[in-house]
């Protein structure tokens, strides 16, 4: 694309990085197939399907109806009966209405089946704002960090976007794959060889001394400008990208903290029983009370109103000023 | 006999929890069951104990699971309403009441998909129907052709609710009318009547005409669960268990000259031995070790 890119990638957009990495698995293991809303012939949404339909046809590549209770319950049925579907639910408002058959059946298969039975399918879905309101904008993947037997990541990069799906689709049990809408048009460097990226491995985005923010998805994006904009005021900043939400990669979250010795969480979700209570929970029980601080979206609904959308939301400024706080607070 | 046998025994124990028994729809499950092959899946409602002991599973195993012992058919850890030997044909329970329905739809294209020339099957209660995942999956089973049968075992009551009151068409099997189904409403408790609807049933699922809708109109003898109250009056209950279809077989059988009084007392003592068999081997076995309660979580 720009020639700029390192040897041995490709710069392409995360929508075309999770086509890539579709066409790849499909290639590769004739038991995946794709199940979805307009992921047939139309591409995806946000033509992050380009291209399937095409090549591997209406068996694979399955169009739906407006029912996402049947959709998950029939991917997971097929999962348990031996293939490995990508059920897309284009927004993930709409995931609430296939909890059932993901949550009570699909994570709970394997043990309740003493081992005879696993769910091996990826639900992808689409996170965060992007204008379209109160009911196709919201980020729940806190909700699902707490269900046994089910795997979430939550990339920010095409590369990453590219290697966890991968990773995603060989997985044996039920894994949520957390895409954004404000994602897909951005370019990145994806490796030209066909890779995987295990699943459960924060990445280390920006090293620095004076405080750790661990983020992930979209929010990695704020919280490297935030970042930018703190080094010139003369603080250190090191960026953790989850990537992964469950299991969480605390190994690397601690090892930071503990040179950093201040963590901010940053997400686009609600703060309450968000994703930095569960980090800082587990810092704290590893390294004691360090100083510790949250930002995420204020809670009310995330209106598609031009002014109240971007109130709701966190941007850099808001992570600068908490970021400020929290180490003055140490400071002092 | 077997059902009936195994579930009396069961509730008689002091320490099974609560179960969900089936007894009046034994001709159901076992009806049912005939019309399956090796290569065929069963996938039932909570209300699984005949389903499961109809469809071959050891009857020792299924005790071992039902008391919570290491030696069940799911380690103990799915319990009542979660009872599963895929192995047999038998894919599994599960509790959430129309919550297997999609599921059953899975296993279904599964089976299309790999050319198999096997049929799934989804036994449910007339508490599923309303429920909204049964009419997206027959919508997409219809759509696609699934090899899927659908089978709702009307036992009149959801938990406390009669069916009158909560389901508005006039035979169940209506509504797979409307998505072009074969569909029959089919007395429940003639276990003749119910093994030839469902060959009728499940060998046109078989052949490839896509998914059909099966209704047994049947009667529970006990309450929602051995922990439930009865709702009905015992007027009631007795006029309802008048009507056992293990009875009324044994009945027509002997009417027929297909089976003397000495055949059915040695039915009755096989059957016997089979539930002490059953309760014996679980009561043999240990719970699981504690650690077990992190094995196969992931």
């Amino acid at each position: 694309m720009s020639g700029s890119e390192p040897l041995g990638t490709e710069k392409i957009y995360f929508r075309e990085a999770i086509a890539r990495a579709m066409r790849e698995a499909m290639r590769e293991d004739p038991r995946i197939f794709v199940m979805g809303q307009d992921v047939g012939a139309f591409g995806g949404s946000y033509r992050e399907f380009d291209g399937l339909f095409a090549e591997f046809g209406a068996a694979r590549v399955r169009d739906m109806p407006v029912a996402e209770a049947a959709m998950v319950g029939i991917g997971v049925g097929a999962a348990a009966a031996g293939y490995r579907p990508l059920v897309s639910i284009t927004y993930m408002d709409f995931m609430m209405l296939g909890f059932d058959p993901l949550i009570n059946y699909g994570a709970k298969l394997r043990y309740k089946t003493g081992g005879q039975l696993t769910a091996p399918v990826v639900v992808k879905t689409t996170a965060g704002a992007k204008g379209q309101g109160v009911a196709h904008s919201q980020c729940i993947e806190a909700w699902l960090m707490s269900v046994p037997g089910l795997r979430v990541v939550a990339p920010s990069t095409a590369a990453d976007a590219y290697g966890l799906l991968k990773a995603a689709l060989r997985e044996d049990g039920p894994v949520v794959f957390v895409d954004h809408k404000r994602l897909f048009p951005i370019a990145g460097a994806v490796p030209l060889a066909e890779t995987t990226l295990p699943i459960g491995r924060a990445a280390i985005c920006r090293s620095g001394t004076d405080l750790t923010i661990t983020t992930h998805s979209y929010m990695t994006r704020v919280a490297m400008e935030a970042a930018s904009l703190l080094q010139s005021e003369g603080l250190s900043v090191e960026v953790i990208d989850l990537r992964t939400l469950a299991p969480l990669d605390i190994e690397t979250i601690v090892s930071s903290v503990k040179t950093t010795g201040a963590l901010l969480t940053l997400e686009e979700g609600q703060v309450t029983c968000g994703v930095g209570v569960e980090v800082i929970a587990r810092v704290h029980e590893r390294l004691g009370l360090i100083p510790a601080a949250r930002v995420g979206a204020l809670p009310a609904p995330i209106s598609s109103n031009p002014v109240l959308e971007p109130a709701c939301l966190p941007d850099a400024s808001r992570v600068v000023v908490a970021a400020r706080n929290l180490l003055k607070n140490r400071i002092c | 006999m077997l059902i009936r046998g195994f579930e009396t025994a069961l509730a008689r124990r002091p320490d099974h929890g609560f179960q969900l028994l089936s007894s009046g729809e034994e001709a159901v499950a076992v009806g049912l069951c005939a019309a399956l092959r090796d290569q065929d899946q069963l996938l039932t409602g909570g209300r699984s104990i005949g389903p499961a002991l109809a469809r071959g599973l050891d009857p020792k195993r299924v005790m071992a699971e039902l008391l919570g012992k290491i030696s069940g058919t799911n380690r103990g850890k799915g319990g009542r309403g979660h009872l599963a030997d895929p192995a047999a044909g038998f894919f599994g329970a599960h509790a959430v009441v129309g919550g297997n329905i999609s599921i059953a739809a899975g296993v279904a294209l599964s089976m299309q998909m790999s050319g198999t020339n096997g049929v799934a099957v989804i036994l449910f209660g007339d508490g599923a129907f309303g429920a909204g995942a049964l009419h997206e999956v027959l919508n997409i089973a219809a759509s696609w052709r699934l090899p899927l049968l659908f089978v709702c075992n009307n036992n009149q009551l959801s938990v406390s609710t009669p069916r009158s009151t909560a389901l508005a068409p006039k035979n169940l099997s209506d509504i797979g009318l409307a998505f072009g189904m074969p569909s029959w409403t089919v007395d429940g408790m003639d276990v003749e009547m119910v093994a030839s609807a469902a060959q009728r049933a499940v060998e046109g699922v078989r052949a490839g005409n896509g998914p059909g809708f099966l209704e047994f109109v049947s009667w529970r003898f006990a309450s929602h669960s051995t922990t439930a109250r009865e709702t009905r009056s015992r007027a009631e209950l007795e006029e309802i268990r008048g009507r056992c279809p293990i009875a009324r077989q044994a009945e027509a059988l002997m009417a027929a000259g297909l089976m003397d009084e000495r055949e059915h007392v040695s039915l009755k003592h096989e059957v016997a031995d089979a539930v002490a068999a059953a309760l014996a081997f679980a009561d043999e076995s240990g719970y699981p070790d504690p650690d077990e309660v992190l094995v196969d979580v992931w």
